[in-house]
């Protein structure tokens, strides 16, 4: 049952929203800075958004701001995850959900790719064995 | 012991991917930074599942029911697959004989790097008669347990603190986990119920750093226990504008105003309810109109009635005409009044007496 079928009205709305608080834009300049060091050295960072006092508004000032890129990518594994990339390319805004669709963490990452995305070598190693299975399969077939 | 983690999850069809989100948000609420969920991801797949026995003493079974119909069940439910439950009697389809073998088995194979979880506390008077399992008494079957454990997790405030059964006049003589073992490393998690996913975050930080994380004075991690509720709390603001529910029903109550003077412990309770919350994220006891009981705290059961404010300077609004003198505004005065209340409270933190009960 969704929460505003429950005929109360909500006399407070959470503090804060629906306003700024302000602590946004100084992401921004860490942005700035993480998007140099990618640059400078090619190491990746991220900024954990849920560990920081924003308020939604917060939120969507920011993402507004960084705007939307070229690349959205969809991850299902134990809910949603959606990583995509801002009109700033290398930066990446990356929300991660449950099965029930809430948000569990959310990240800006910084990254050339973020590292969710790669496919982890271990695991190229495992479809390198099922094709190779298929092969031998479908030649088992032939003779 | 089995293979690296990662493969076991493989098999249970956990993906890498699944495993590395998982990292990521359990970092977060870690408040770990956040490259720390890869390198956790990462060593947490190469880790070989340790060997953990859970035992039940003076309890509830509450704990166990927090941690295993926690919100997601791929989430806090993979802590199954991270760990090597060798003993659990909850959840063992063993039984009598057979179960205590597994324990000893146990016990002997993974002599000295055992995990050993306890929920409940121990009662030591009539000779610990008062919980046994199989003929021995709690206090017997800790110490044997203890003795080849790597560290010990007391799950919950019983195990923490001797929880509700230590409380007035504590019939059975319960104490806590760390009342009888003092030679090895203690987590307290404590809560009743404890928050699943702080067992979880214990779990991984052993798992990825090899070592138990950093602990408070009272033994709790500080990731988790490290701000009071009061602190974290969304109605914070309206106890700094001094604006405050009398009763469940008024018109405060109805705005959500703080909850205070309606008995709240958030001001003297550490724990991770206001961020972390319950069921899925879904809300918490203040966010669903009800005061703070102070469950993770020692002795909460003895402190005060639930339902009695934490104790206040005799006169706050003079300490709200003394700051206004000094030329500050109104609501800054309010604020300070509202800060000389939870020093107040916090230095004369109540007993209840008989007569709060009778009351």
């Amino acid at each position: 049952m969704k929460l505003d079928v429950i005929p109360i009205h909500v006399a407070n709305q959470p503090p804060g929203e629906p306003g700024l608080s302000g602590n946004a834009p100084p992401l921004l300049r860490e942005v700035v800075e993480q998007v140099r060091r990618l640059i400078e050295s090619g190491e990746p960072s991220a900024i954990d958004l849920s560990a920081l006092p924003l308020t939604p508004a917060d939120l969507d000032w920011l993402q507004e701001k960084l705007g939307a890129g070229e690349i959205a990518v969809t991850l299902q594994a134990s809910g949603e995850s959606t990583l995509n990339e801002t009109a700033c390319p290398g930066v990446w805004w990356v929300t991660h959900r449950n099965e029930q669709g809430a948000v569990n963490s959310q990240f800006i990452e910084v990254a050339f790719v973020p590292e969710l995305v790669k496919a982890h070598p271990q695991d190229v190693a495992l479809g390198l064995e099922t094709l190779e299975f298929m092969i031998a399969d479908r030649q088992g077939d032939a003779d | 012991m089995q293979g690296p983690l990662i493969d076991t999850l493989a098999r249970q069809g956990v993906s890498r991917r699944t495993f590395l989100k998982y990292c990521a948000t359990l970092a977060s609420m870690m408040a770990l930074p956040p490259a720390a969920g890869l390198a956790m991801a990462e060593a947490m797949a190469a880790a070989r599942r340790p060997s953990v026995i859970w035992l039940p003493f003076q309890e509830c079974t509450g704990c166990t029911e927090s941690f295993t119909r926690s919100h997601s069940p791929t989430l806090e439910g993979m802590i199954f697959d991270m760990i090597s439950l060798d003993y659990q009697e909850t959840l063992m389809a063993a039984a009598g004989h057979q179960a205590e073998a597994a324990r000893h088995t146990a016990m002997r194979d993974n002599a000295g790097k055992y995990l050993l979880v306890i929920d409940g506390s121990i009662p030591l008077d009539q000779d610990g008669a008062y919980s046994c399992i199989g003929g021995r008494s709690n206090l017997d079957i800790l110490k044997e347990a203890a003795e080849g454990a790597a560290a010990i997790i007391a799950m919950g405030t019983c195990a923490s603190y001797g929880g509700i059964p230590k409380a007035n006049p504590n019939p059975t003589g319960a104490v806590s986990v760390s009342d009888i073992i003092k030679d090895k490393p203690i987590v307290n998690i404590p809560g009743c119920p404890p928050i699943p996913v702080v067992m979880t975050g214990v779990l991984a930080h052993y798992l990825t750093f090899g070592s138990l994380p950093e602990l408070d004075a009272k033994g709790r991690p500080k990731a988790f226990y490290g701000e009071t509720i009061h602190d974290r709390c969304y109605r914070r603001p309206f106890y700094d504008q001094g604006k405050f529910a009398k009763t469940f029903d008024d018109e405060g109550a109805r705005r959500g105003w703080c909850l205070f003077e309606l008995g709240c412990k958030g001001p003297v309770t550490y724990n991770a309810c206001a961020t972390v919350k319950w069921n899925g994220g879904t809300s918490w006891p203040v966010e669903s109109g009800h005061g703070c009981l102070g469950c993770s705290e020692p002795d909460f059961w003895d402190a005060g009635g639930f339902y009695k404010a934490l104790s206040l300077p005799a006169d706050p609004l003079k300490f709200a005409a003394a700051a206004a003198v000094v030329g500050t505004g109104a609501g800054v005065a309010i604020g300070f009044a509202n800060r000389s209340k939870k020093g107040g409270a916090k230095s004369a933190h109540e007993t209840t007496t008989l007569d709060d009960l009778e009351a």
